[in-house]
């Protein structure tokens, strides 16, 4: 600093400033490069650069992570941002459409074109991305516990199966139920390979005896869908059709399109005459109690008294059942009977009895007869008639081949990721004999009780990773296409199948199927489509939609009543069993045990029980306190049931509405080998089954019941009360909560539920301190149809995926602290014995004066402008006033981080990152959450209709939760949108909100459920 | 005694001269603390330790391990809070309202009363921070400026509550310190250690016992006393309103400011009572804190408890009167259902037992009023439960009613909340006067010009 600039005028500056040249000799000369490092510029930057990013990873413990990579040729299909849909059918025949984003599957919606889905999926669908995504799914082959390679494996079973061929020891392979026409074809080509294969298709609840009736009585298997929509009288006998059996989502839909109040001429009417409280139970008109056992006679009093009034030509009475016996007998309602038997005399082809899949063939043989004769043929659907490929579940060839196992004629098993282990009852021995088996091979998704015991444990592709198809109605062939690349090293059984046939170790491509698929299709299946298109744009037009509709027409249904077999052999009366009858039922969401570990379908409540996380022995209260025994606070008694030699212990849970001498338990728990989330939950009811049974295999006789002295942790998700407790009796009515009446109160007088409200809009208006709030054109509204609502809990999953809902586990919900969005309550009037059950699904009503806005002291959840009652995460600490305040209750506290927290990170794995709706933030511990009315999906719509100019109005746009019912009982939309079926739905006359008198205003208008009950009784 | 009921005993027994005073009060500041002492810390320290642990591992796992629910949002966490922020109501109570009523049997526990004010509300001040969700970003509760424009909530009660305890706590604090100056000075001017000298020196702000300074701290006493009087009504007030202002049946009532006022007294002057029984007998207070004076304690607290049992049947008659299915059955389930156990431990720790200090004998009796303050405490805590618990556990929707069990975490929390609250006044009558000496001074008998006797009035100068 000596040179220090003092003035403008000093010269001496200038010239210093000249002396540095910037183009001296020097500087324009061309390096001496041999004088010079060799590292040149770049290379010294990019040795800097790299010593630096080498020195930064060696010290800190980042972890590649793999990377993120924009396209940088965008696929034209995919946009960033935008979901894409594919049409493909789960494993139980849901025809679906898969969303992905990015490539990746987030879940499912029904597909809508489809004419049996008609856009909707089963539960077990929308739950199918925790499956995908399981942390726990085999990655790769093992044999004996090690990993091997594919190619390995191949080559090893292709030697062996040939080796077999020669020795000319059997080959027995156990699947599930084959529902898919081509690989059923693949398995023909195997059996004609030759080397003595038979195929075992089982399943632990079937409808075979349903199948053994129709063949008796109309002489093949292809049992006819019945149009439910069309009927006007249902009677149900131990079957629930609004839950577990059959087509629950075809089911309901029909069910519920006649429970159009907009309808009520063609209201129909449902009588339920079961020992378990089942769903169909819950939402029926009338409900009777009768043991399984004696379905029959009842049937027969029933088919006795229309013989003797309708006497139709060849129809003879069965024994001398009359209404007036069996009912004094079985202690039922000879009123209700009546009713019964005339609304079935005077709907001719409106009428239908349908007899649940555990009843005796003999009892499904008198309803195909009653149905000939209430003329209930004319429901039958005969372009939709059952399709079956592979007679399963013959406990003949069972027996058979588990004899021929011990004595080791079998020689190769291949198990193709079915559970014979664990669905087959324990005297058939399958276990011990698979143990004879010399070579053992098991194709499965996550380890099971049957893998556990093969050699060769072969890793399968989850459906949204395989190409297939199904065909379970004639008239309709769904496909099965991938979405995305096998995750792991896994293999489709299809694939993998046709490898080995050809006896080519090396013969697997990942199209190997793929192509067999694409053949039979052009061969069988294409060319009943239009004939004269081109089979690859018919296969690609195929594709696209999902399925094929093929034409198919069955004979009309017509019994031969000459038909020896028909007239049932009377049971054994005389020795009427003595003791409890146990009826095992299937799981509403477990099915056969398989989505054991799918969290999200362990912590649906049950929709009678409430019950979660576990299965327990469903007992009258009244047996219950003749036995002694308690259920209280969660805690309920162990008890010992046994049949014979076979014994089980577990918990109980008072059912009211249970026939007295009858306990139900479901099958599909008690898991002893499905992954960290599924083993050991609940008890396994199989334990239970045998092989001989002489009824049903559901229904057991003559079971004894021992109290255990011990307690049990039984969780649900609502407290159960004695219905008789005064104290808490009936508030769902008092408070106005659940609203119902008759039709024929509603016929009388439409605005009777007006009539009973406790404030107007008016009044509300005029009490409230707070001016109300202004809307703009769109106000988000929500109605809920009770009438259609069965209580299925579609709902509840589909919410589950769309809004990255948490499973919180057993322990959890316990404590109360489950995360659904949206619940469904059920509330009991009535006493234990005849209990009338209401359910409502509930959720964020979105109130206009909403008492958890003003009570954040942070500002967290605030109203939008459309009506939303929205919560902000990033600024919620937690306070809980909200939920406090909430008179729903319908606030959920992350109490801890849950996906840390269940089986300690379980959920926090990073396959599982992949499965969140990227749309909708995944929230962490200390933050209030709840029902958004599906925000992301309408903040979608609102791009869409600003990209394309056009006023929102909200039209088209739909909730998760109403995408998934298949009821079609939810109903959204813009209220202030005069068009809307919302905008009317809201004043309907049945419409009400709950708890109205607090005058929060909320958003969800309830349509109050209406009894088709007698028009004389009230409720 | 004297009939003369116009005349007021003096309420220091004994004729103490002014050294005398000035020996005993600071006498436990002079002495090393003998090993009962550091008993009586050890215990009161571990539970603070226990309870440090278990608000350690909420932090670290979340509010999941606490027994709350979903119905149930709130549970000992604002049990606690409201519990301890109405032990701090009878220290400015006694040392604010009792001086503007120049009731002078305040003056000699006054002082220890006020320092359990400032523990206690320290105690609750912790709770709306650890109960919520993500305490990390408590901050947000307070109004601050910042780049996302984002306010407060103003219409949320429990925003007021944030204002209305800081203000509570503050202006406590002050009042507090105020009247420590001129007994920081005593002390200064006492003592012999150097160390203690400097810190004295400092928190004394140079008071020189120049009557400029008596008269401006009188001034400011009164001030600080007419302006601490009114927050001693609104904090419960307002802590109140945290459930009258919301909807539930159980909370929204009118009754409950006044109600939660008159309990916080209640509760206060229960604790309070408690605690100077031990230190009158350890410090050799006795003459100083009378019976005579704890005898009028008991007599607010028979009041105030009988005002409580008012606002408990009060409620039940609104309950009825009003004719609302809810909220009548809110309160029936209180008496009758899962949670009557709470119920009648509430009603006869705060309604029946305390009717017993109608006898005079008993209200006189040092062991028997110990009993009954601590089974006002017991009640109280029990008071805030009922309300916050049975009313959330059992509300509108019966399909959403559970039941609320506390886990160990709670009852470690709790116990952590008694062990501050115990180790700050532990430290406190180790470190300050415990009761104020110059006010006392000014109560012995004599030292105040009268209108009675003058036999009576002289006073014994050294």
């Amino acid at each position: 600093m000596t040179d220090k600039f003092t003035n403008f005028d000093e010269e001496k500056i200038v010239p210093q400033i000249q002396k540095t040249d910037e183009f001296s000799e020097q500087a324009l000369e061309m390096p001496d490069l041999s004088k010079m490092s060799p590292i040149n510029r770049r290379k010294f930057l990019a040795l800097v650069g790299a010593s630096t990013a080498l020195a930064a990873t060696a010290c800190t413990d980042y972890r590649d992570k793999g990377k993120i990579i924009s396209y940088n040729k965008k696929p034209e299909i995919i946009t960033y941002g935008a979901a894409n849909y594919y049409a493909s059918t789960y494993r139980d025949g849901s025809a679906i459409l898969i969303k992905t984003r990015e490539g990746r599957p987030l879940g499912v919606v029904g597909n809508d074109i489809h004419p049996i889905a008609k856009g909707k999926a089963s539960v077990q669908a929308h739950s199918a991305v925790l499956d995908l995504y399981d942390p726990e799914r085999l990655k790769s082959p093992q044999k004996n516990g090690k990993k091997i390679s594919w190619q390995k494996v191949d080559e090893e079973i292709v030697s062996q199966l040939a080796s077999a061929k020669n020795s000319n020891t059997k080959t027995a392979i156990f699947c599930n139920e084959i529902h898919s026409p081509t690989f059923a074809k693949l398995l023909e080509e195997i059996k004609l390979a030759g080397g003595n294969v038979e195929i075992f298709p089982i399943s632990l609840v079937s409808d075979k005896n349903r199948e053994v009736s129709w063949r008796n009585c109309y002489g093949n298997t292809a049992v006819l869908a019945i149009s439910w929509d069309k009927a006007k009288i249902i009677v149900a006998f131990e079957a629930d059709i609004l839950g577990h059996e059959g087509r629950p989502i075809e089911q309901i839909r029909g069910y519920a399109n006649g429970r159009n109040v907009d309808d009520a001429k063609n209201f129909n009417r449902l009588y339920a005459i079961e020992s378990t409280m089942s769903l169909t139970g819950t939402n029926a008109d009338y409900r009777m109690k009768l043991n399984p056992l004696n379905s029959f006679e009842v049937l027969a009093a029933i088919y006795n008294e229309l013989v003797e009034k309708v006497a139709p030509m060849g129809y003879s009475s069965i024994g001398n059942y009359s209404l007036d016996s069996v009912a004094k007998l079985y202690n039922l309602d000879r009123k209700v009977l009546n009713l019964l038997l005339n609304d079935l005399l005077n709907n001719p082809g409106r009428a239908i009895v349908y007899a649940g899949d555990a009843l005796p063939f003999y009892t499904h043989n008198l309803v195909n007869l009653i149905n000939q004769i209430i003329g209930a043929a004319e429901l039958y659907d005969y372009s939709n008639s059952k399709v079956s490929f592979f007679e399963g579940n013959n406990p003949h060839r069972l027996k058979q081949i588990i004899k021929e196992m011990n004595e080791g004629k079998v020689g190769t098993a291949i198990v193709l990721d079915a559970n014979p282990a664990y669905i087959l009852a324990d005297d058939f021995g399958f276990v011990s004999a698979l143990k004879k088996v010399k070579t053992k091979i098991a194709f499965v998704e996550k380890e099971s009780e049957t893998s556990e015991l093969c050699e060769y444990v072969l890793p399968v592709n989850h459906p949204f990773e395989s190409w297939g198809d199904y065909q379970d109605r004639a008239g309709v062939v769904s496909l099965v296409q991938p979405v995305i690349e096998p995750l792991y090293d896994t293999r489709q059984i299809e694939a993998v199948l046709l490898s080995w046939l050809s006896g080519n170790p090396k013969a697997y491509s990942y199209d190997i199927y793929h192509d067999y698929l694409k053949k039979y299709w052009a061969t069988n299946i294409l060319p009943m489509l239009s004939a004269g298109d081109d089979s690859e744009k018919l296969w690609f037009a195929c594709l696209h939609d999902g399925f094929a509709e093929i034409p198919a027409k069955a004979e009309i249904a017509k019994i031969n009543v000459e038909n020896s077999l028909l007239i049932p052999k009377l049971p054994n009366l005389e020795n009427p069993p003595k003791g409890i009858t146990v009826l095992l039922t299937n799981n509403y969401f477990l099915k056969d045990g398989r989505y054991a570990n799918n969290g999200w379908l362990q912590e649906i409540p049950h929709p009678v029980t409430k019950a979660v996380w576990d299965n327990y022995a469903m007992i009258a209260p009244a047996t219950a306190d003749k036995l002694g025994l308690d259920y209280k606070d969660f805690n309920s008694d162990m008890i010992e049931v046994s049949i014979g030699n076979r014994k089980l212990k577990l918990p109980i849970i008072w059912q009211p509405g249970m026939q007295e001498d009858v306990i139900a338990i479901e099958l599909g728990f008690g898991r002893k080998k499905a992954g960290t989330i599924g083993t050991d939950v609940g008890f396994n009811a199989v334990k239970l089954m045998t092989k001989n049974d002489d009824i049903s295999p559901l229904i057991l006789t003559n079971a004894n019941i021992k109290k255990l002295n011990e307690k049990y942790k039984l969780f649900s998700t609502q407290e159960h009360h004695k219905l008789e407790d005064e104290f808490v009796k009936d508030f769902h009515r008092i408070r106005h909560i659940v609203q119902d009446g008759t039709l024929a109160q509603f016929v009388k007088n439409p605005g009777f539920i007006q009539q009973q409200r406790e404030m107007t809009e008016k009044e509300i208006d005029e009490h409230s301190v707070n001016p109300p709030h202004d809307y703009g054109e769109v106000k988000w509204a929500m109605a809920i149809d009770l009438n259609k609502c069965v209580a299925c809990s579609n709902c509840v999953a589909s919410c589950n995926v769309e809004n990255n809902v948490p499973v919180v586990g057993k322990e959890e919900c316990g404590h109360g602290r489950e995360m659904h969005w949206v619940r469904i309550d059920r509330y009991y009037s009535g006493t234990s014995e005849v209990p009338i059950v209401s359910s409502m699904p509930m959720l964020c009503q979105h109130c206009d004066m909403a008492p958890c806005e003003n009570v954040c002291p942070v500002a967290a959840t605030t109203h939008s402008i459309d009506g939303l009652n929205q919560m902000t995460y990033n600024r919620c600490v937690g306070t809980r006033y909200c939920a406090n305040n909430c008179p729903y209750k319908v606030r959920r506290f992350n109490f801890f981080n849950f996906r840390n927290w269940v089986a300690d990170g379980f959920y926090e794995q990073d396959s599982l990152e992949l499965m969140h709706n990227p749309e909708v933030t995944v929230r962490s511990r200390g933050v209030m959450e709840k029902c958004t009315f599906c925000i992301q999906r309408l903040m979608e719509g609102r791009q869409e209709a600003t990209k394309r100019g056009e006023k929102f109005l909200g039209v088209g746009l739909k909730t998760a939760c109403q995408e998934a019912c298949p009821a079609d009982a939810i109903v959204f939309g813009n209220i202030n949108d005069p068009n809307s079926e919302i905008s009317k739905l809201a004043k309907h006359k049945l419409g009400y909100k709950v708890l109205e008198i607090i005058a929060v205003k909320p958003n969800i208008t309830y349509l109050a459920k209406l009894r088709n009950i007698n028009e004389e009784e009230a409720l | 005694m004297s009939s003369d009921f116009l005349h007021e005993p003096s309420v220091v027994e004994g004729r103490p001269s002014f050294a005398d005073i000035d020996r005993q009060i600071s006498a436990p500041l002079d002495q090393k603390p003998d090993y009962k002492y550091f008993i009586a810390l050890g215990i009161s320290s571990t539970m603070l330790l226990i309870g440090v642990f278990f608000i350690g591992i909420t932090f670290y796992y979340g509010i999941g391990l606490w027994g709350n629910n979903n119905p149930v949002g709130w549970a000992f966490g604002i049990v606690n809070f409201v519990f301890w922020v109405g032990i701090g109501h009878a220290g400015t109570l006694i040392s604010a309202i009792l001086f503007l009523f120049r009731q002078k049997w305040r003056t000699g526990i006054a002082r220890f009363a006020e320092g359990m004010t400032i523990f206690a509300v320290m105690t609750a001040g912790i709770f709306p921070l650890i109960h919520v969700g993500r305490p990390w970003l408590a901050g947000y509760l307070f109004p601050y400026p910042n780049q996302h424009e984002i306010w407060v909530n103003f219409t949320s009660p429990l925003l007021w509550d944030v204002f209305a305890v800081s203000t509570y706590f503050t202006v406590s604090f002050i009042f507090w310190y105020v009247g420590l100056i001129p007994d920081f000075a005593t002390l200064r001017d006492r003592t012999t250690s150097k160390i203690k000298k400097i810190i004295y020196s400092i928190f004394s702000l140079g008071w020189r016992f120049s009557n400029r300074h008596w008269k401006n701290y009188e001034m400011v006493y009164l001030i600080l006393a007419g302006f601490a009087t009114p927050l001693v009504l609104s904090v419960h007030t307002i802590v109140s309103f945290d459930f009258a202002v919301s909807i539930m049946p159980g909370w929204h009532t009118t009754i409950f400011p006044p109600y939660f006022v008159a309990g916080a007294v209640f509760s206060g002057f229960a604790m309070v009572q408690n605690v100077l029984i031990f230190v009158r007998k350890i410090f050799n207070f006795e003459h100083i804190i009378t019976v005579d004076t704890l005898e009028k304690m008991n007599k607010v607290i028979l009041a105030t408890g009988t005002m409580v049992g008012y606002a408990y049947a009060m409620e039940f008659f609104m309950a009825w009167y009003s004719g609302n299915q809810a909220e009548s059955f809110v309160f029936l389930n209180r008496a009758l259902g899962p949670y009557a156990w709470a119920y009648w431990i509430m009603v006869s720790c705060n309604v029946v037992f305390p009717q017993l200090f109608w006898f005079k004998k008993l209200r006189r009796s040092l062991p028997f009023m110990f009993v009954i303050g601590v089974l006002v405490n017991v009640g109280m805590w029990f008071e805030r439960f009922v309300i916050i618990v049975t009313s959330l556990a059992n509300d509108f929707l019966p399909s959403s009613w559970a039941y609320f069990k506390p886990t160990l975490t709670d009852f470690g929390i709790l116990l952590g909340s008694f062990g501050l609250f115990f180790t700050l006044l532990l430290i406190f009558i180790r470190t300050m006067p415990v009761i104020s000496i110059a006010e006392v001074k000014a109560a012995i008998h004599g030292s105040q010009p009268t209108h009675h006797d003058h036999e009576r009035g002289e006073y014994n100068n050294e």
